[in-house]
């Protein structure tokens, strides 16, 4: 056994070895690369510049005021400039307003403004640095700056401590270096750590942390009967290869995110398509996905892998906050509201981005510098305008990588292929291309190709609505609508052989939500259309028409368009939910019709519906195409123009200018035919406009705003990071302003780092906070100064710098933890070492731990046999929906049959709703996802004690329960079931003479009730 | 190590504070309550604090000073009233109606600024104070003696969703513990029996932002609103077991609460050294004891005739539901219930204070609804005394514009709005603030919700600066970084 270990810990230290040696290395490296040194004949800013900053400008611009948000006693400070951007122009030295100041240059304040000027000669020593390139020191001597003066000890870069050595004595109880460090401590303040817990207790508490369910009795009896001394271990590996491990852990990242399916604020709309994020968060854990790409998916993964559709799901990282559609979306565009919802909903996303990877609290400086951090207001707009251009919204992605990769290159072709228009390229008159031009030619004139639109001659209203035509043959509504109405609609066409008719309902900015139709929410609802013709002059001769089939592209669920030729005015055709698009609807005749001296048509819509249900705006067409699915699209005019003149008499340009339409459809159709996307609620500006709420097409300019006001606009932001943050680059040096996608590159890299000594403590401790209730540093979305003081900062060091070097495996992290003496020590009170340290920082005993929402619930649906292991999809509503008064709908807990099916999946596939939260989950703690939630509160409270003693949920699974133990014959054996079941143990002797009394007497259900409600089932020793 | 012991110390402090105060949560996160003892006290002051609240049970209150107030009732109408068609009389609006105006304002929230509008409702002076009140508040108008009156209160917001969460909470946005948690944690419970934040949505649904606007945010849950309904069977959720579980007795129950206590106060003796384990024993006795004393509130046939007459409880629909809404905070508050929110209009386009396209039709029967029975509440609490002791707060999240939209509505305005108060340590009679010419933007001693809820603080014997709770880096406070108590209507 001893010698087991004694492997283990030499293995251990060998890997340190590496580790010191490697990370020694990358930081001599870095240093090496970011520093820059001053030559001796030029001017050399600590001799020459700092000297004047010393004597003239720090009183206004340093340590205690920063005068238009700038600072000259740090190179931080001086590389970013102040309010109205850089100071330093190095293209032009002297345009640098730093020299314009100083010289009091026109429209520039003379710096300084008290007292003289500043000499000539400084003058010059400034401008002739700034014309050597602004040199400033090596970055060490920022770190120590940083250090000294701001930044605390979460900015010192990382480096490997040595784990301390122990006594041979103590080393008996060492399993890896975590419990060196954790000895070290507990010895110093003479504690020492508590006995390893029993077997079974180990077993409940490693099931619960990783993979948030209690064992069953079969699998608890397996782990206990295995003798091996390596059975925990093995117990371990076991649970983090399974799939419930992702769903435990996915969980624990929801919260930090602040996930939900639902808006939240007032509008508080289901996001139907937030989910996909969700299931790439249980993916990714499951397959140990390295966190350096972890981090780069969430933020960037759209742009750093394209094609890769699970990279572009993650992006809902950013989109899983709240979102303000009141604001974003339906309030005035102009008013000065929607801009400061907008300021707000891009803090959402930086606030979530740096609080989850960096624990920096940076929206601090959203009005002010930071006031104990070093981060400027310079700096917290600069992460603002890395998002400047995303938007919170629904996207379409192929979720089939082959598909998703075809698509993308048939856009790729789109676009090459759109931006040949209006030119005479070769490629569009190659032989190829110009035989699509003659079979297009042929089929034109065969007539067979499209629809032609048709020319309303006269259209007439029978209930007074105001019908008018538009330049393009279309028919709008306009005036006070009635109730119901019938449009007659004449057209005429000299073709023969028509096989089809079509009607396009069209949107138009005047209807209701555009329409198509004039009913309140944009409907429609088409009763019946009929068509009567007769040949030209001849109206004595009008026949009705046999409608043969009715297609629509759209059918409301019950309202389908076969409806509207059914000869039944009760039923008809509609387009809801689908409003606010164009739709069409083709309606084919029995046989070809056409006289030969030309055909007048009449058709009828008939819209009887009520509430008015108008068609807004509609379209005719007619094709002679034999097959109504091969009709294409209506040809512009500016072909059929073309096509007057015969192939061979055409010109270069207008046979380049039919072959690029042709082709451009080609790859149209061919995009038509892919299978429909999937769409995901992610950060993105790859999203349909909804009214006012539209993509910023470049990223939109950021300002930096005085006091955090709107009405008070500074200088513009360029996309980039915390400078602060030591030996990494801040400036972003983005290659195409315009491309928004580069600047989340920029991020994703920069927090991605393995010299970002933020991203790596700030995971180990999040991991570290969830096994232990605890992390090392008590606040994890609080590195800076007032967050928790690290209580072994050479343990989290050690962690951060194993787990950067050894490739970022969160799995490798769980089992390294989870392995340890420290953690598996019992949770046993020491009234000595309780005085010492009541809080157990120094982890004298395990921390007893409090099941979780989710984790209570997930229990009670396994130990009562109900538990629906399905993973993944839609998240499962656990209440009844209904209209609300507005737009939110209500949400009934009550009502809702908690035994339904779907209620049997784990908590994690919930609907999480936020603005009506779930009242049991929410009585045990957990976050209603306004903000993050990096740790959960346990409280113990009446109300608590309320829900869980009678809700209905509880209640009913205490009888399933009951229901399961009557497969045993006695009551003595159904006690000590229900027993196992929820308390992963055996009743004792004296318990079950009292248990027995209490379920004889009451009945087994409301024992189970009792037990559901123990301490011991609710705590996790 | 003097940390370790002053930590320790301060847990025993925690817990004493916690079961004195009525208040069990334990929280799990002690920066929470050390948030607390270090910016508002010395811990020798919330020891004694704590032992003088032991000898005296009647608690005067207060964490930093005296309190004058023990609890509030606070009226929420939900929408945005309209001030210059209730209590910001304009002699220039209603001289230059109809005229179009130039004040730089090109968009309003919804759309664009029409004409000047007088209200279409008759203006008279109430009381000795002469105060102005149209005719839609003609029992209202019968107590603003009684009042204080903020003429000029401004929002940051001119949209509902944030603009409610900044007049409930301090912040724009969501996730901020609303007034009544505040207070709650600040101040525990007066009582045992009920919870110390009450909340009653309008009958016809919740406000703007759904439960958002009673949320605990950060505080422990314990601190959130509960919600009552007090047309449903069960009014407060899960009071009762769940209906249609057969296998349910009292017998059952009495004797499983009996068993549960003896096995959870085992399980806590054989773990001592968390607090967490005896706090649950104590929190199913005092779940019981709600239980049992919950009914008795909402048993309204113990009033008299005359009181539900004064209150119009008979009447129809929301209107009827409000009057028995603002009954029940008073019994709420004579029982020691702290803070009772009570909302007049639920979200959405209808049937609240949100009147964007007819001032003449839809203002009024809303502000029927919340008339005679406000009124009604303010004679009650004097006739019982409870004057002496509860503060009022009559309040909405913004204002409306002095143009038109839509011919005859007005639109959201945080420029200025209208706040009353009364009761304990409230100035009667007097107002504060002014707007301008025509109600559009205030314009003299200009108020915000900081302002209201530092004030409010302040009664309840907080210093609104030094009652803060660390989140996520930032000591927050109900007061943002903002607030100053308003003297001038403080008696």
């Amino acid at each position: 056994m001893s010698d087991r270990i004694a492997e283990t810990v030499s293995k251990a230290r060998l890997c340190l070895f590496i580790a010191c040696v490697w990370c020694f290395f990358s930081l001599a490296y870095s240093l090496a690369f970011d520093g820059t040194s001053a030559v001796a004949e030029r001017i050399n800013f600590t001799n020459d510049v700092q000297p004047i900053f010393k004597a003239r400008c720090v009183e206004c611009h340093g340590a205690t005021r920063q005068r238009g948000n700038l600072r000259l006693d740090i190179v931080a400070g001086i590389r970013k400039g102040g309010i109205s951007g850089s100071i330093i122009n190095l293209k032009n030295p002297l345009d640098s307003h730093l020299v314009l100041h100083v010289k009091g240059a026109a429209n520039f304040e003379r710096m300084p403004p008290k007292g003289d000027a500043l000499t000539t000669s400084e003058i010059e020593k400034l401008s002739e640095w700034i014309r050597q390139g602004a040199v400033l020191p090596v970055e060490t001597e920022n770190i120590k700056n940083i250090i000294a003066n701001q930044g605390g000890w979460s900015f010192i870069p990382l480096k490997l401590p040595v784990p301390p050595l122990q006594s041979n004595n103590s080393m008996a109880w060492v399993r890896n270096p975590i419990d060196l460090f954790i000895l070290e401590k507990l010895r110093k303040n003479g504690l020492n750590p508590a006995p390893e817990a029993d077997k079974r207790i180990l077993a409940r508490r490693i099931f619960i942390d990783l993979t948030g369910l209690p064992p069953t009795p079969y699998e608890l009896l397996e782990f206990l009967n295995d003798a091996a001394p390596n059975a925990y271990e093995k117990l371990v590996d076991r649970l983090l290869a399974s799939t419930r491990y992702g769903e435990r852990w996915a969980r624990h990242w929801l919260d930090v995110a602040h996930y939900a399916d639902s808006h939240g604020q007032d509008q508080d709309r289901f996001r139907p398509n937030a989910w996909p994020y969700r299931d790439y968060l249980i993916r990714s854990f499951n397959e140990d996905k390295p966190y350096s790409r972890f981090i780069s998916e969430q933020i960037a993964g759209d742009v750093l892998y394209p094609g890769d559709p699970d990279a572009l799901v993650a992006t809902g990282f950013l989109a899983a906050g709240p979102w303000d559609e009141s604001g974003l979306r339906d309030i005035n565009e102009n008013s000065v509201d929607r801009q400061i919802a907008r300021n707000l909903d891009r803090d959402d996303i930086v606030t979530s981005t740096m609080t989850t990877f960096t624990g920096l609290t940076v929206h601090c400086a959203r009005c002010h510098d930071h006031k104990f951090d070093p981060i400027t207001q310079v700096d917290y707009y600069a992460l603002q305008a890395v998002f400047a251009g995303v938007d919170k919204a629904q996207r379409a992605y192929d979720p089939d990588p082959v598909v998703a990769k075809k698509r993308l290159s048939l856009q790729s072709d789109l676009q090459m292929v759109r931006a040949l228009k209006g030119k005479v390229d070769p490629i569009l008159l190659s032989a190829q291309n110009q035989r699509h031009v003659a079979d297009f030619e042929k089929d034109w004139r065969a007539g067979s190709t499209s629809w032609f639109v048709l020319k309303p001659e006269m259209v007439v209203s029978k209930s007074g609505s105001t019908l008018v035509i538009l330049p393009d043959n279309s028919v709008v509504a306009n005036g006070v609508a009635p109730e119901k109405d019938i449009y007659s609609v004449t057209v005429s066409t000299p073709r023969t052989g028509a096989t089809g008719i079509r009607l396009e309902v069209l949107t138009d900015e005047k209807l209701p939500f555009k329409g198509p139709g004039r009913a309140v929410n944009g409907n429609l609802h088409l009763s019946e259309l009929k068509v009567t013709i007769h040949p030209r002059g001849k109206p004595e001769k009008s026949i009705p028409l046999k409608l043969k089939s009715a297609t629509a592209d759209f059918n409301q669920a019950g309202w389908s368009i076969d409806r509207a030729i059914d000869g039944d005015v009760q039923t008809a055709w509609g387009i809801h939910p689908e409003e606010g698009k164009s739709h069409q609807a083709v309606f084919g005749f029995e046989n070809p019709i056409g006289f030969d001296e030309g055909t007048v048509l009449h058709v009828e819509l008939d819209q009887s519906h009520g509430r008015m249900h108008l068609i807004g705006r509609f379209r005719l067409s007619m094709t002679t195409a034999l097959s109504l699915n091969d009709a294409g699209k209506v040809i512009p005019p500016n072909i059929s123009l073309i096509m007057e003149t015969p192939l061979a008499r055409q010109t270069d340009v207008q046979r380049a200018e039919i072959s690029q339409w042709l082709w451009e459809n080609r790859i149209l159709k061919e995009l038509a035919t892919m299978p429909p996307q999937s769409m995901v609620y992610c950060g993105t500006n790859q999203y349909a406009a909804d009214g006012s709420f539209r993509p910023a097409l470049t990223p939109r300019p950021i300002n930096i705003l005085a006091r955090g006001e709107i009405s008070k606009p500074g200088a513009l932001a360029a996309p980039g990071a915390v400078l602060a943050v030591p030996g990494l680059k801040a400036d972003f040096q983005i290659k195409d302003p315009n491309d928004e996608g580069l600047r989340r590159v920029a991020l994703a890299d920069w927090l991605s780092n393995p010299a970002n000594m933020l991203t790596w403590r700030v995971i180990v401790n999040r991991i570290w906070h969830y096994h232990f209730g605890k992390g090392i540093v008590d606040t994890p979305n609080d590195f800076g100064k007032m967050g928790g003081i690290p209580s072994h900062p050479e343990l989290l060091d050690w962690l951060a710098s194993d787990f950067v070097n050894s490739g970022g495996s969160l799995k490798n992290l769980h089992r390294l933890i989870v392995t340890s003496s420290t953690y598996r020590q019992s949770v046993k009170h020491e009234p000595v070492a309780f005085a010492k340290d009541s809080d157990n920082r120094l982890l004298w005993r395990m921390n007893r731990g409090r099941m979780d929402a989710e984790t209570l619930r997930d229990s009670v649906l396994l130990a009562s046999a109900r538990l629906d292991d399905s993973m993944y999809g839609p998240p499962v509503r656990h209440f009844i929906m209904k209209p609300g008064i507005h737009v939110t709908p209500e949400a009934d807990y009550d009502r809702y049959d908690v035994d339904a099916p779907e209620a049997r999946r784990r908590s994690v596939y919930r609907y999480i709703f936020r603005t009506r939260p779930d009242p049991l989950l929410e009585a045990l703690d957990c976050p209603d996802a306004s903000q993050s939630a990096p740790a959960r509160s346990v409280s113990v409270s009446a109300p608590q004690a309320l829900v869980l003693w009678n809700n209905k949920f509880v209640l009913r699974h205490a009888g399933h329960l009951a229901d399961l133990a009557v497969s045993f014959d006695t009551p003595l054996q159904r006690v000590r079931f229900v027993t196992q079941q929820l308390l992963c143990r055996l009743p004792t002797p004296a318990e079950e003479a009292t248990w027995l009394e209490y379920s004889t007497k009451h009945g087994l259900a409301n024992f189970c009730r009792v037990l559901l409600n123990s301490s011991e089932f609710l705590f996790i020793d | 190590m003097a940390w370790q012991t002053f930590a320790g110390c301060c847990l025993t402090v925690a817990n004493s504070f916690s079961l004195i105060s009525g208040e069990i949560a334990i929280y799990s996160d002690r920066r929470d309550f050390l948030a607390l003892g270090f910016s508002g006290l010395a811990l020798s002051e919330l020891l004694a604090r704590v032992d003088s609240d032991k000898r005296d049970p009647s608690f005067d209150g207060g964490l930093h000073h005296k309190a004058k107030v023990r609890r509030v009732i606070q009226i929420f109408l939900n929408g945005g009233m309209s001030q210059m068609d209730t209590f910001d009389f304009k002699p220039q609006l209603e001289k230059r109606h109809g005229q179009t105006v130039d004040v730089g304002l090109k968009a309003t929230a919804t759309g664009t600024p029409g004409p000047l509008m007088k209200s279409p409702f008759k203006w008279r002076q109430a009381g000795k104070s002469g105060r102005w009140v149209t005719d839609v508040f003609p029992h209202i108008a019968g107590y603003v003696d009684d009042m204080a009156f903020l003429m000029a209160m401004q929002s940051k917001s001119n949209v509902h969703g944030p603009a409610s969460y900044l007049q409930n909470t301090g912040f724009l946005m969501p996730g901020f513990p609303s007034a009544g948690s505040w207070i709650s944690y600040a101040l525990g419970r007066l009582t045992d029996d009920l919870p110390a934040f009450i909340v009653m949505p309008d009958m016809r649904g919740l406000p703007y932002n759904g439960m958002g606007n009673f949320s605990a945010g950060f505080l422990p849950i314990s601190h959130q609103g509960t919600p009552v309904n007090p047309s449903s069977p069960a009014p407060i959720p899960d009071l009762q077991p769940s209906a249609g579980i057969k296998f349910i007795s009292s017998a059952a129950t009495m004797d499983g609460l009996k068993l549960l206590g003896e096995m959870n106060q085992k399980f806590a003796d054989e773990r001592l050294g968390d607090s967490r384990l005896q706090a649950r024993v104590e929190s199913y006795e005092l779940a019981a004891r709600m239980q049992l004393a919950a009914p008795e509130v909402f048993d309204l046939a113990r009033e008299t005739a005359f009181i539900h007459e004064s209150y119009g409880t008979s009447r129809p629909g929301a209107d009827g539901s409000f009057s028995r809404n603002c009954l029940l905070a008073r019994r709420f508050v004579e029982r020691g219930v702290r803070f009772v929110q009570v909302w007049s209009g639920a979200g959405g386009p209808k049937n609240n204070w949100d009147n964007h396209s007819n001032i003449p039709t839809e203002l009024p029967p809303i502000a029927r609804q919340v008339d005679q029975p406000v009124a009604a509440l303010l004679m009650d609490l004097k006739a019982r005394g409870l004057f002496a002791d509860t503060l009022v707060v009559f309040t909405t999240e913004f204002g409306r514009m002095p143009f038109t939209q839509s011919g005859v509505g007005r639109d959201h305005n945080g420029g200025t709005f209208v706040t009353w108060l009364a009761g304990a340590g409230i100035k009667a009679g007097v107002s504060y603030g002014e707007s301008d010419e025509f109600s559009h933007l205030a314009m003299a001693n200009k108020t915000t919700c900081y302002d209201l809820y530092a004030t409010i603080l302040h009664l309840m014997g907080i210093d609104h600066e030094k009652l803060s709770v660390r989140h996520n880096g930032i000591d927050r406070r109900l007061t943002d970084v903002h607030g100053e108590v308003i003297k001038p209507i403080l008696a």
